[in-house]
C-alpha cells in the first residue's frame, strides 16, 4: 500500500515537472537577461515574493488573471485592466500613457505615466493588485468562517457545532481562553473582537500564501505593508485605550532620580520602547513568512540552477528539492499558525501592558496583579528569544 | 529594496479591508459567538450541578427509603406482636365473660329449679295431704263409727305426725 502511494507520488511529480521543464527550456529564449542560460534566481525570487498587477496562472507565463489598475495620473483618475500593460506594453488612456516600469527604472514593477518620454510615478496608485485581491479573498474567507459559527449559535442554540464550524469554534476558544482571557482578565471582552479578528485574518492570509495557484499564492503576510498596518492598529489600540498609569510609567518611571534628571534616560528608553513594539510585530511576522516562502522558492529554483549540469543531476536535484520543499511547506503550515498565534499573543500583551493599573492605588489586592504583570512583561522577551 | 518599502496602495487597501472585516465580525460575528459560548458553558455547568444534586438526592432517597422500609418492618413486627397479645387477651376476656355468664345462667337455673322443686314439693304435699285426708276420711268413716275411737285415733295420729316433724 505504502509503496503504491510512493510510486504514484513519484509519477505525479514527474508529470508535473514535464511542462515546467518545457517552459524552462522555452523561457530563456525570449527573456533578455538569460541569454547566457543561467537562471536569474534573485529576479525570480523577488518576482514571486513581490506584488504585481495581474495574477499569474500556473504553466502559462503569457496570460494572467487581469485585475483593475486604479491610478491618479496627471489628468485625473484612470481605471483600466492590468492586461493592457502586461509584458511592458504601453497603454494610452485618454491623454495619458501608462506602462509598467522596467527593471532598470527606480519605479520597478509599478505602473508609471509617460510624460515627454519620462517615467513619472502617479500621485496615487490604489490598484487592485495581486496582494490586494488576496487580501479581499482572505477577508471573505474569514467572514464566511466566523459568520458560519455565529449562525450556528443563532440558529442551533446550545447544540455543539460539528465539522468545520466546530473546528473554527475550537480555534476561537483556544485563542480566547488560552491567550486573551488569562492576559487581559476582566478587560478580555473589550479587546477580544479585535484580537480574534487579527488572529483569523493573519492565519487565513498565511495559509493562502502557501497555496500555489490562484486563490492563494499571494505573499500577503510576507509583505511589509500588510504586517505594518496590523502592527499600527495594535499600536493605536494599545495607546488609545492605555491607562494613566501606563503613561506615568513612560514619562516618570519608578526609578532612581538620577536616571530621569538632568538627562531623562529612562523616559527616552521608554518612549523608544513604545515604538519598538509595533516595529517588532511588523518585522517578526513579515520576516518569518517571507523567509518561509523564500526557502521554498530557492529549493525549487535549485532544480533550474542545476539544469545546466545535465539530466542526471537535474533529476536527482528535482527529487531532493521537491522532498525538501514539501517538508518546508509542511513546516510553513505550522509556522502559519504559530505566527498568527504569536502576533495575537504579543498584541494581547502590549494591550494588557497599556491596561495596567497603578500599584499604589489598592494595596491589599495588588499583590497577585503585580505578579501577573511581572510574568506578562517577562513573557515577550521569552517568546522573542524562542521564535 | 522594494521588499522593505511598504507600498502606499497596499497599505490603503489593507486598512480598508481590515476595517470592513473588523466591522462585520464585530457587528455580527464575535458578540453572538461569545454569548453563545458562554451561554453554553453556563448550561453545561448547570447541567453538571443538576446531575450532581440529582445523584446526591438519589443516594439520599435510597438511604431514606431503606430507613422507611426498616421502620415499616419494625412497625409491622410491633403490630403483629400487639395483635397477638390482643388476640390472647380477647380470647381470655371472652372466656372469662362466658364463664361468668354461664355461671350466672346456671345460678339462675339452680334458683328456679329450687323454686320449682319447692313449688312441686308444696303442691305434692298439698295433694298428698288432700289424698291422705280423703283416704283417711274414708278409712276413718268406716272404722270410726263411734266417737271415742275417733277421738283416740285422731289424737294418736296427730301425735305421730308431731313426732315425725
Amino acid at each position: 500500500m505504502k509503496r503504491n502511494i510512493l510510486t504514484a507520488l513519484a509519477m505525479a511529480i514527474v508529470a508535473l515537472m514535464l511542462p515546467f521543464a518545457a517552459q524552462a527550456e522555452k523561457h530563456p529564449a525570449d527573456s533578455t537577461e538569460q541569454k547566457s542560460g543561467a537562471v536569474d534566481a534573485q529576479g525570480i525570487i523577488f518576482e514571486h515574493l513581490g506584488d504585481r498587477y495581474g495574477w499569474e496562472v500556473p504553466f502559462n507565463h503569457h496570460k494572467s488573471i487581469p485585475l483593475p489598475v486604479i491610478v491618479w495620473g496627471s489628468d485625473g483618475l484612470h481605471v483600466f485592466s492590468s492586461s493592457r500593460v502586461e509584458h511592458g506594453k504601453e497603454y494610452v488612456d485618454g491623454n495619458a500613457t501608462f506602462r509598467v516600469a522596467g527593471k532598470d527604472s527606480p519605479y520597478k514593477g509599478k505602473v508609471v505615466e509617460i510624460i515627454d518620454g519620462k517615467e513619472v510615478k502617479p500621485s496615487l496608485d490604489i490598484s487592485i493588485t495581486k496582494n490586494v485581491c488576496g487580501i479581499f479573498i482572505a477577508v471573505l474567507l474569514v467572514i464566511w468562517a466566523i459568520l458560519d459559527v455565529a449562525r450556528w449559535h443563532r440558529t442551533q442554540g446550545m447544540k455543539g457545532p460539528r465539522k468545520m464550524t466546530g473546528a473554527v469554534e475550537f480555534v476561537i476558544l483556544f485563542i480566547y481562553d488560552g491567550v486573551i482571557k488569562p492576559t487581559l482578565k476582566t478587560k478580555a471582552n473589550k479587546f477580544a473582537p479585535y484580537l480574534l479578528t487579527v488572529f483569523f485574518f493573519i492565519l487565513v492570509m498565511n495559509l493562502l500564501g502557501l497555496i500555489v495557484v490562484f486563490p492563494g499564492g499571494a505573499n500577503l503576510t510576507g509583505n511589509i505593508a500588510v504586517t505594518l498596518v496590523l502592527a499600527i492598529i495594535t499600536f493605536l489600540i494599545t495607546n488609545i485605550f492605555a491607562t494613566k498609569h501606563y503613561w506615568k510609567e513612560i514619562f516618570n518611571p519608578d526609578v532612581p532620580w538620577w536616571l530621569k534628571w538632568p538627562i531623562p534616560i529612562m523616559p527616552i528608553i521608554e518612549i523608544f520602547g513604545v515604538f519598538t513594539k509595533p516595529a517588532a510585530l511588523t518585522v517578526r511576522l513579515f520576516a518569518n513568512m517571507m523567509g518561509g516562502h523564500m526557502i521554498v522558492i530557492v529549493l525549487t529554483l535549485l532544480i533550474f540552477i542545476f539544469a545546466a549540469m545535465g539530466p542526471v543531476v537535474t533529476g536527482a536535484t528535482a527529487v531532493v528539492s521537491i522532498i525538501f520543499s514539501v517538508f518546508m511547506l509542511l513546516i510553513d503550515v505550522l509556522v502559519s499558525f504559530i505566527q498568527a498565534y504569536v502576533f495575537t499573543m504579543l498584541s494581547t500583551l502590549f494591550i494588557a501592558l497599556g491596561q495596567e493599573e497603578g500599584h499604589d492605588e489598592h494595596h491589599g489586592e495588588q499583590k497577585p496583579e503585580h505578579a501577573a504583570a511581572v510574568t506578562t512583561s517577562a513573557n515577550p522577551s521569552l517568546n522573542e528569544s524562542k521564535i | 529594496m522594494e521588499l522593505f518599502t511598504p507600498d502606499s496602495g497596499l497599505i490603503f487597501w489593507m486598512f480598508v479591508s481590515f476595517a470592513v472585516l473588523f466591522f462585520v465580525l464585530w457587528k455580527w460575528g464575535w458578540p453572538v459567538i461569545m454569548k453563545g459560548v458562554s451561554d453554553r458553558a453556563d448550561l453545561i455547568d448547570k447541567g453538571v450541578e443538576y446531575a450532581q444534586n440529582a445523584k446526591q438526592q438519589l443516594d439520599h432517597a435510597r438511604e431514606e427509603a431503606d430507613k422507611y422500609i426498616a421502620d415499616a418492618r419494625r412497625q409491622q413486627a410491633d403490630m403483629l406482636r400487639e395483635a397477638d397479645k390482643m388476640k390472647t387477651q380477647i380470647i381470655e376476656e371472652a372466656r372469662s365473660a362466658a364463664q361468668t355468664e354461664a355461671k350466672k345462667v346456671m345460678d339462675a337455673a339452680k334458683v328456679s329449679i329450687e323454686q320449682e322443686r319447692k313449688q312441686a314439693e308444696q303442691q305434692f304435699r298439698n295433694e298428698v295431704s288432700s289424698f291422705a285426708l280423703d283416704i283417711a276420711q274414708k278409712v276413718v268413716r268406716n272404722q270410726m263409727k263411734d266417737e271415742k275411737a275417733q277421738e283416740k285415733l285422731v289424737n294418736s295420729l296427730l301425735d305421730e305426725m308431731e313426732k315425725q316433724n
